[in-house]
């Protein structure tokens, strides 16, 4: 798929940066601002802040033990979760007035790159976890049924990780160009119709992504 | 006709086509979650769980043809 990357800046003369990269430095710096500021101020008694993390952090927990139980959701939780709060974050920039409309910052999940990546990591950490949980039987789930079934699983692994990026980069790459089609339609007000869907469908993506992520991991690691 | 008319043409079809299965398919299983939430209103959290879960697997179909509509429609 011929993707156009617009380059920025370009540093050291081979590390392109994209409007994708400034967005998430943007992303990493208030997520890590906001982590450094409530992890200081930690409390008994939760104040304002506190509360709002502690209640998205709750939910993460509930519904991560949900589908893996309850040892397996606290052992893989950092990369569930991160993986949970990068592209909600990046979802949701999206939704910013003027990104996207400009070359400097974009939605990153917009960008077939970008969720390929994740589907990248999500790859290698699935086939890492279930290495590492029991190899003898991640071995034999590839002939569980019967012999010949090998090719087809193990085409099966590579395609979950691909479906999971195009899913998400179809889903936002869509949503992100209705709202640019309506705002050349009619620029004030049009565009709020898809916007109000977009907070919706980008919160459900993002679930739908790690859930389907647990449930293959609960696959590999039972 | 042109060229860009076919490939708006075959835009059009790609995104028209491959919303029909979809969207049977989704109607069907919202139809039998209701149904089985009517029935049952204390499971209606698991249902809705999964139901979100198998909307977006075949909402992801549609979407395929939503990301070739738009890749033909960059060619015109």
């Amino acid at each position: 798929m011929g993707e156009k990357s617009e380059v920025i800046i370009s540093l050291f003369g081979i590390l392109d940066v994209t409007g994708e990269v400034v967005t998430m430095w943007i992303m990493l710096l208030i997520i890590a601002l906001l982590s450094l500021i409530v992890k200081k101020n930690l409390k008994e008694r939760p104040g304002k802040l506190q509360n709002i993390i502690e209640t998205g952090v709750e939910y993460l927990d509930n519904f991560f033990a949900d589908i893996l139980g309850k040892t397996k959701s606290r052992k893989y939780f950092t990369f569930l979760a991160s993986l949970f709060i990068f592209i909600i974050f990046s979802n949701y920039s999206g939704l910013i007035p003027g990104v996207g409309l400009t070359d400097y910052v974009k939605a990153p999940t917009a960008s077939l790159s970008v969720t390929a990546a994740l589907g990248v990591v999500t790859f290698l950490f699935l086939q890492i976890s279930g290495i590492r949980h029991n190899a003898k039987h991640y071995f034999m789930h590839f002939v569980k049924p019967m012999f010949f079934m090998l090719p087809l699983l193990l085409l099966d692994e590579i395609i979950k990780p691909a479906s999971l990026a195009l899913r998400l980069y179809g889903n936002i790459f869509g949503e992100e160009t209705v709202t640019e089609e309506l705002y050349h339609i009619f620029p004030i007000g049009a565009p709020v119709i898809m916007m109000v869907l977009s907070l919706l469908f980008c919160a459900l993506q993002a679930m739908v992504f790690t859930m389907l992520v647990s449930i293959y991991l609960d696959e590999v690691t039972e | 006709m042109t060229n860009s008319a076919i490939i708006a043409i075959a835009a059009a079809l790609a995104i028209a086509i491959s919303t029909i299965g979809p969207s049977i398919g989704q109607g069907m299983t919202a139809k039998a979650a209701m149904e089985s939430i009517a029935r049952q209103p204390d499971a209606a959290k698991d249902i809705r769980s999964t139901l979100i879960v198998s909307l977006a697997l075949m909402e992801a179909l549609s979407i395929y043809g939503l990301l070739i509509a738009f890749m033909l429609s960059a060619k015109i």
